[in-house]
């Protein structure tokens, strides 16, 4: 069974290799049949190694012929298992979804490029997710920014261009931050491999207090930039919502989810809960995670366009995920892997079924949505599903995390949490509700183009089995966080 | 101050990544972005790569003798930052591009001008 414990290096090359061959392709449709064949492939393998580590239990995965702390090394438990799953599950339908569409939004020459650059997105992604090695992962954050600055400026408009370019500098501040955190690691305890730092890390920490308190500040400002922590969001909005439809879906649910995947690796792994509790690091991320729940909120209600929305409601949504990780206990932590999970998979519907009614319509401001229900009924009642998950409505993901964040800070003794999540959820409301009540109650509008009305079962195919994933995701919480949890011992 | 003057490669590593990230942060002209990005690159380097110097050693390819492991320098940052390089090299290649574009469009590299027109 050795095989399978080589299944996440083989999904890495295979994502980057077939993306080269993309380059040689200059057929649209060839290229979205390899990129679709590659990422069912990734499903494929992603399912038969979920199944293998739940057996099996954590393992190291060494590359090449060199064993750690020289080579480079993937340390894979039931958490990346499920990640594995989840990011070639979600950039599977996403890309099954982008292949009736796009063909509207790009240009057909740029099709293959584009499919090259997804391939090379998610693999790095995953690298990232994998990897047990701070500088392997420094490139493959790097690999990942430029291939998702790619598929924002693909569009080839004015305002995408300067999304991207906006997007790029914030990016470079991050890994800038991030580089130098590992040289100051590295200066430290002279390791790269994450297990390594850790155990020398423990026996150095009384001599460099200042230095780890500057290491973990730099490491924590660089990946909350790049996953969009609250006061440095500021890119987020106009990234995702410039893009088009796919791309925000793997933007919004998968790009800065890897990164804040990695914040807490660093923050738990590499220097561990008795380091950081010296330090008012995790205060810092709890403070940020709940102003970035409201904030994002309540920007988000003030926006006319549609996509802007969606885009601020991520901003409020990564707040969870930082409120969780902020809290600093176990019961926290598996929380936020379950709403990045959870979050995953209902945004990447959103934004697919609004990018749908933005292609049918041709309007992007939300008020020209009254009475889209009664042309699409199918496409608002995915939206609609998708909306009630954030609300937190029982059954659905959305609550399913809310709920146990809400116990979690009972746990912790910080009952002023609840109110923050209480008032977020009431916030999310807000903004999501009127869309879906006006869409299927409002009256029809006027639109630039003719809608034909009807149900688009085969377009919609990827987003219905989304919704019925988010469904099960809700219903099956208990069980899944108690898989996380087996990651975290 | 002894500590700066005797560290001075680390010092002015430090130095450097300030004037960089100030200038990447707050400059609106795009291009002195580009190099604030730059010099904040090369900044880090100089630091990962002092980090790695031991001063009066070689460079650790032995040539007839070797002289044990105190003779030599660590080549591990040398070679990781090779790697910084590239990455450094491409996101610059990138970003250019990108501001050509963006010239074409709005006929200025000015990122505050080109916020105004989006406005109008």
């Amino acid at each position: 069974m050795d095989i399978i414990k080589s299944f996440p290096l083989l999904i890495v090359l295979t994502l980057f290799i077939s993306s080269f061959i993309l380059l040689l392709i200059k057929k649209a449709k060839a290229a979205k049949t390899i990129s679709l064949l590659s990422l069912s492939f990734a499903l494929l393998l992603s399912a038969i190694h979920m199944v293998f580590v739940l057996r099996g239990g954590s393992y190291y995965y060494s590359i090449g012929y060199f064993k750690s702390p020289f080579g480079i090394e993937f340390y894979i438990t039931s958490i990346e298992g499920i990640m594995f799953l989840l990011f070639s599950f979600v950039s599977l339908m996403v890309i099954w979804y982008s292949a009736y569409s796009i063909d509207k939004d790009i240009k057909e020459t740029h099709i293959p490029l584009y499919y090259l650059l997804i391939n090379i997105l998610i693999g790095s992604l995953l690298g990232v997710v994998f990897t047990n090695d701070i500088f392997n992962s420094y490139v493959f954050i790097e690999v990942g920014t430029l291939a998702a600055c790619g598929i924002i400026v693909v569009k080839d408009k004015k305002e995408n261009i300067k999304a991207t370019l906006k997007y790029l500098f914030m990016s470079c501040l991050g890994s800038g931050l991030i580089l130098m955190g590992i040289a100051f690691l590295y200066t430290m305890t002279g390791q790269l491999n994450m297990s390594y730092i850790h155990q020398s890390i423990i026996n150095v920490q009384e001599d460099y207090k200042r230095t780890i308190l500057i290491t973990l500040s730099l490491f924590t400002v660089g990946l909350g930039v790049k996953s969009a922590m609250f006061p440095m969001h500021n890119w987020l909005p106009d990234a995702h919502s410039s893009a088009p439809a796919p791309s925000s879906a793997i933007l919004s649910s998968l790009v800065v989810k890897a990164y804040a995947i990695l914040l807490i690796k660093v923050l738990y792994r590499i220097f561990g809960l008795d380091i950081i509790n010296q330090f008012p690091v995790l205060r810092i991320i709890l403070i940020l995670g709940s102003a970035g729940m409201i904030m994002g909120s309540v920007m988000a209600i003030f926006q006319k366009e549609i996509k802007r929305v969606i885009a601020y409601s991520t901003v409020a949504q990564m707040g969870y995920i930082f409120m969780g990780v902020g809290m600093g206990t176990e019961l926290g932590i598996s929380i936020a892997y379950f709403h990045i999970i959870g979050h995953a998979i209902t945004k990447a519907a959103l934004f697919l079924t609004v990018g749908f009614m933005i292609e049918h319509t041709g309007n992007k401001k939300i008020k020209d949505f009254h009475g889209i229900g009664k042309r699409l009924p199918l496409t608002l009642s995915l939206f609609t599903a998708g909306a009630l998950s954030m609300v937190g409505i029982p059954l659905l993901p959305g609550f399913a995390s809310k709920w146990n964040f809400a116990l979690a800070s009972i746990h912790k003794g910080e009952l002023t949490l609840i109110g923050v999540i209480l008032i977020s959820s009431l916030l999310n409301a807000v903004y999501y509700l009127p869309i879906a009540i006006n869409g299927f109650f409002g009256e029809e509008q006027e639109s630039e183009k003719e809608i034909i009305k009807g149900i688009f079962l085969k377009e919609l195919l990827p987003v219905v089995i989304l919704s019925l994933c988010m469904v099960y995701l809700g219903a099956a919480s208990e069980g899944i966080i108690e898989l996380i949890n087996m990651g975290l011992i | 101050m002894d500590v700066f003057f005797n560290n001075y490669f680390e010092t002015a590593a430090m130095i450097l990544f300030g004037i960089g990230f100030t200038t990447l942060l707050l400059n609106s002209n795009l291009i002195k972005k580009i190099i604030g990005f730059n010099i904040m690159d090369m900044a880090i380097f100089l630091f990962f790569i002092a980090r790695g110097y031991i001063e009066g050693r070689d460079s650790p390819i032995i040539v007839k003798v070797f002289k044990g492991a105190e003779g030599y320098i660590n080549p591990v940052p040398s070679a990781l930052i090779l790697t910084g390089i590239v990455v450094s090299v491409s996101t610059t290649a990138f970003a250019l591009a990108l501001t050509l574009k963006l010239h074409e469009q709005y006929g200025t590299v000015d990122i505050d001008e080109i916020s105004n027109v989006g406005e109008e």
